[in-house]
Parts: C-alpha cells; sequence; structure tokens
C-alpha cells in the first residue's frame, strides 16, 4: 500500500515536471535578443536577403502575374523547394510557376508561360527587359521572340 | 499585436451566446474556453459560408454574418435557466499556470512566424485567400501547390484572415498568439471539466499539465487549433459517457467537428471517437452526429474540387502490404524519434500503477489514444514518401495531439487514487456538479 502510494507519487510528479516544458520556463529569465535574432531568420539563412527581394518583386508586379523563379540552387532538395515555397508565400495574388519537379524534372513550358522571371544570385542570358533590379535579384520581362 | 488581440477578444465574445446556447448553465472557466473555441470554429464557417455564396470577405461583411449568428445563439440563450455549471475554486498553483502562458507567449512571439510549414501551408494559403477575400479554388486546384496540401481544412487560414481583416491587411507578426488563445482555452476547459472530479490542488496542478501539453511549439501550424479542439472534444465526450450529461455531449460532439476542420488528423481522430464510442456505449453514437455534420462540407467540397490527398495518391493498399513485414522496424524508429520519451514511459507506469477500476473507468480515452496512434502507424506504413522522411518531419508534431487526453484521464487516475477514494469501485466519487442528463 504504501509502495503503490509512493510509485503513484513518483509517476504524477514525472508527468508533470517532464509535461511542462522547463527550458520555455526560463524564457523571463534570459536575454532572449540572441533567440529572437535565430527564429528571425531561421527560415532564410542561406539566402537573408532573398525575402527582400521577393518583397520588391512584388511591389513590381499585379495581382494575375505569372512568375517563374531562378536561383543558384537549381535543384528541387539543393535549395530550389525552398525558393519556390517562399517565393509563393511572398507573392501571393500572383502565379509562381516552378521550373523544376520535385524530381528535378525541368519544367521549360512554365519558363516560357510565364510573364516575368524573377532571377536571384545568378545571371540570366536570354532578350529580357529588365522590370527592376536590386542587390543580388532582379525581375526580368521575357522578350517575345 | 493589437489587431490579434482585439480578434481573439473579438472571437470569445462572439463565442459567448454560442457557448451558452450548447450548455446554458456554463460558466467561469467553462464558459471563456468553450466561448473561444466556438468562436474560433464558426468564424470558420462564417468565413466558409461567405466563400461559397461568393460574396467578398471584408470585416462589413464578415461581422454583419457574425452578428446574425450572435443574435441567433443569444436568443438560444435568453431561454435559460440561472443555475451554474462551470465555476471553479481558485488555487495559488493557477499563479504557476498564468506563469507558464506568460512564457510560453514569450516563445510564440519571439519573432513572426517562422515555421516552414506556416509559410508553405497554413500561412501561404491564408494569405492567397485575403488577396481575393474568399477561398482561392484555382489555387488549391493548381498542380503546382500540391506542395500546401489542398486537401487540408482550413480553420485555422481562416482564422488568420479573420485576423488579417481586424488588422486591415496581412501581419504575421503576432499571428501565433492565436495558438496560444487555444491552448489557454483548452485548459481552462480542462480546469473545468477537473473540478468536477478531485480537489482544487489537483485540478490547478492538471491545469498547469494541460497549459503546457496543449502549447505547440510548432508555432502557427494548426497543431495548436488541433490539440485544443480535440483535447476539449474527447475530454467532454469522456466526461459525457461517465455522467451521461447532454450538455458534455454537445460540447464534444462539436469540438470534434471542428477539429475534423483543423487537420486531416482531426478527421482521424473523430473517427478514432466515433470507434471509441461504439465499443464503450453503442447506444450513444448518435450524439456524435453534430461532429459530423460539421464535418461533412470541407469533405463535400474537397471532392468537389478533387483536391488530392497525397496519402491516399497511387496503391495505398500496396504501399501497406509492402511494408508491414518492417512494421517492427517502423515501430522501433518511431520510437526512438518519440519526442519527451520519458513522459511516454511515466504515463505507461502511471497506467500499471493505477488500480484496476480507475483503468476501467478510463478505457474510452486509453481506446482513443491507441485507436489514433493505430491510425499514424498505418499513415507511415502507406505513406507514399520516404518513411523516416515523413517520421521525422511528423512524429514528434502527432504525438503531441494525443497528449493532453491520456495526460488529463491518467493524472486524474493518481491524483484521486492518492485521495484514497481509489481503492473502491471509485467512479462513486467522480459525480458532477450537474446531475445526469438534467440539463434538459
Amino acid at each position: 500500500m504504501i509502495l503503490r502510494r509512493a510509485l503513484t507519487i513518483a509517476s504524477l510528479a514525472a508527468i508533470v515536471v517532464i509535461g511542462v516544458e522547463s527550458r520555455m520556463l526560463l524564457l523571463p529569465f534570459i536575454d532572449r535578443g540572441p533567440s529572437e535574432q535565430a527564429m528571425a531568420t531561421v527560415s532564410d539563412r542561406v539566402w537573408p536577403d532573398y525575402p527582400r527581394f521577393l518583397e520588391g518583386v512584388r511591389e513590381h508586379t499585379s495581382p494575375g502575374d505569372t512568375i517563374a523563379i531562378i536561383v543558384p540552387a537549381m535543384r528541387w532538395e539543393a535549395g530550389y523547394s525552398y525558393a519556390f515555397y517562399r517565393a509563393s508565400y511572398f507573392l501571393t495574388g500572383r502565379e509562381v510557376l516552378p521550373l523544376l519537379t520535385p524530381h528535378d524534372e525541368r519544367l521549360p513550358q512554365n519558363y516560357r508561360a510565364a510573364k516575368y522571371i524573377a532571377v536571384f544570385g545568378v545571371g540570366l542570358r536570354a532578350p529580357a527587359d529588365v522590370v527592376w533590379r536590386s542587390g543580388r535579384g532582379a525581375l526580368l520581362r521575357l522578350r517575345q521572340q | 499585436m493589437t489587431a490579434t488581440l482585439i480578434a481573439i477578444l473579438s472571437l470569445t465574445v462572439f463565442g459567448v451566446p454560442i457557448a451558452l446556447a450548447v450548455d446554458r448553465r456554463a460558466r467561469g472557466p467553462l464558459l471563456v474556453g468553450t466561448a473561444f473555441l466556438y468562436g474560433s470554429g464558426t468564424m470558420y464557417f462564417v468565413l466558409l459560408g461567405l466563400s461559397i455564396a461568393h460574396i467578398r470577405w471584408t470585416l462589413i461583411s464578415v461581422t454583419i454574418a457574425a452578428l446574425v449568428i450572435f443574435c441567433a445563439a443569444f436568443a438560444v440563450r435568453s431561454k435559460t435557466s440561472s443555475r451554474e455549471t462551470g465555476k471553479t475554486t481558485p488555487h495559488a498553483f493557477d499563479l504557476l499556470t498564468l506563469f507558464t502562458i506568460f512564457c510560453y507567449v514569450l516563445y510564440a512571439t519571439l519573432a513572426k512566424v517562422w515555421e516552414w510549414d506556416f509559410w508553405a501551408i497554413w500561412g501561404l494559403k491564408a494569405r492567397t485567400f485575403l488577396e481575393i477575400g474568399g477561398i482561392d479554388w484555382h489555387f488549391l486546384e493548381s498542380r503546382w501547390n500540391t506542395f500546401a496540401h489542398p486537401d487540408y481544412p482550413l480553420l485555422v487560414p481562416l482564422n488568420y484572415d479573420f485576423v488579417a481583416l481586424v488588422n486591415g491587411g496581412w501581419n504575421d507578426r503576432w499571428l501565433a498568439l492565436l495558438g496560444v488563445a487555444s491552448a489557454v482555452a483548452l485548459a481552462l476547459v480542462a480546469r473545468a471539466l477537473a473540478a468536477r472530479e478531485t480537489t482544487p490542488f489537483f485540478a490547478a496542478l492538471l491545469t498547469m499539465l494541460v497549459a503546457a501539453l496543449g502549447f505547440s511549439r510548432y508555432v502557427g501550424l494548426a497543431e495548436g487549433a488541433l490539440i485544443a479542439f480535440g483535447g476539449a472534444g474527447v475530454l467532454f465526450v469522456r466526461a459525457a459517457l461517465l455522467d451521461d450529461a447532454d450538455a458534455c455531449w454537445r460540447h464534444g460532439a462539436l469540438m470534434l467537428g471542428f477539429a475534423a476542420n483543423c487537420k486531416n488528423e482531426g478527421l482521424a481522430l473523430l473517427v478514432a471517437v466515433t470507434i471509441a464510442v461504439i465499443v464503450s456505449a453503442p447506444s450513444r453514437l448518435r450524439k456524435l452526429i453534430p461532429a459530423y455534420i460539421l464535418a461533412a462540407p470541407w469533405l463535400i467540397l474537397r471532392a468537389v474540387h478533387t483536391l488530392p490527398t497525397d496519402i491516399v495518391q497511387g496503391s495505398f493498399l500496396s504501399r501497406l502490404l509492402e511494408r508491414l513485414p518492417y512494421a517492427h522496424q517502423i515501430l522501433a524508429y518511431l520510437a526512438e524519434q518519440l519526442a519527451k520519451p520519458w513522459f511516454w514511459v511515466a504515463i505507461l507506469a502511471a497506467i500499471l500503477i493505477a488500480p484496476a477500476a480507475a483503468r476501467r473507468r478510463e478505457r474510452f480515452v486509453f481506446l482513443v489514444t491507441a485507436i489514433q496512434f493505430f491510425f499514424y502507424v498505418t499513415a507511415y506504413l502507406a505513406t507514399p514518401n520516404n518513411v523516416r522522411w515523413h517520421v521525422i518531419s511528423s512524429w514528434s508534431r502527432l504525438t503531441t495531439h494525443l497528449a493532453v487526453p491520456i495526460a488529463f484521464a491518467v493524472f486524474l487516475m493518481l491524483a484521486n487514487s492518492l485521495r484514497g477514494s481509489q481503492d473502491a469501485p471509485h467512479a462513486e466519487d467522480a459525480r458532477p456538479v450537474v446531475p445526469a442528463g438534467s440539463d434538459e
């Protein structure tokens, strides 16, 4: 009876102590600056200037426009998925077209279908007009051939 | 931040007459907790309904629609008697719960919502829909957007849209507060339900635990809402099975219906609860009808728009059969990747320690947890993705869905056995404040 009671108290204490995320309870007492910085940059740690570029693209395009994305990492798992998803979030209202499938197959039809090409971190040799340029990126409009 | 706080407050006020229409005598933590959850869930249906009716979302159109529902619920509420349930006795431990919640607020608002799945799924949909003031079916149907899981239910994105409407535009800096509000609502519900069965000390301690388990570290995702609606739903059905109180059945069914509109896992939870009710009290199954009614619209819409579900693409059965011989390896991998493994060890140990009568009393919650666990394992066995990747990217999140109801049940088993009444058939000491079925 005493053993069961002791085990019960121990289990109850264990459930509460482990269940409550103890590290979070320290948050009011520590310098949260590094954590804030880490969380603010966690999504874009590889290309920290990419969101600002996308905001620029958003300002220079209109709802309904189709935009394809070209970045240094033109392989799905090597960074293109991030570039495409991130662009989809910042460019809502426009249609962001991928130039790769998740299996790294090229989608040239999307390149041709896009009204704009958003190029970040690389150059593009193609007959196109520069609509807007900033930092490492540019928004291009392909010339009709 | 102000807009998000106003939105949360508005949802709570909006939910008060709905909560009272469901449970005429709800007061205190029960009323506040359920009011936020009903406000959040009903606002989803308001936006869904406006979108289906091709009425553009604006603060005015949404407010008018919400006011109609508010007044209708208020009219139902006004016919009620004045006897109250859900009042609880405060305890000093409640201050610790408040401190815990404060810590989670600090965590959730460290920066604007940072989770990949927020800006690739939940936030993306909300922001996309806000552009056109309604659900963008073209976006959901596009083959380029399958990464956003078009089939996922929309309660959370549409709640974000409500915040954006209040704010006058998209701003993801403080959206995580909605998740904190869900956790607080669940904790308040748990506080009220626990107070019916145990002492103020244990009820307060359990509330702190529920507040901690109910807060999802996956900020901005639908986990927070699912944990709150699903957890509350299971706890209410548990209470209903113990007491057969109609109000608990209504709460439980509605919460589970809203959970089914948070994530596909919420739909699975509804199935799990259905099976558990069939096993535990088959004659009570009809009490869950409101849950099916709430789950139906999105199921119909996603079928009409043929929105793909990745888990069933290709041959679900052949993948399942192919991996079945390796099930033990997958289970071992799940055990290896389990978040907070010692928590689950403590839960299992507690189940073994508890008196047999207490275990029998909680069989509904155990059954729901086991069935939901079985669904999750089946999904891993049949996933079209790489199993290891799928486990690593989701398992720790999925276990949080299961934690609150089982922790609640196990905690009460232990706490009540310490009170000395559990060695006897202890269901007797858990009579609710309201006698069974007396709320009609």
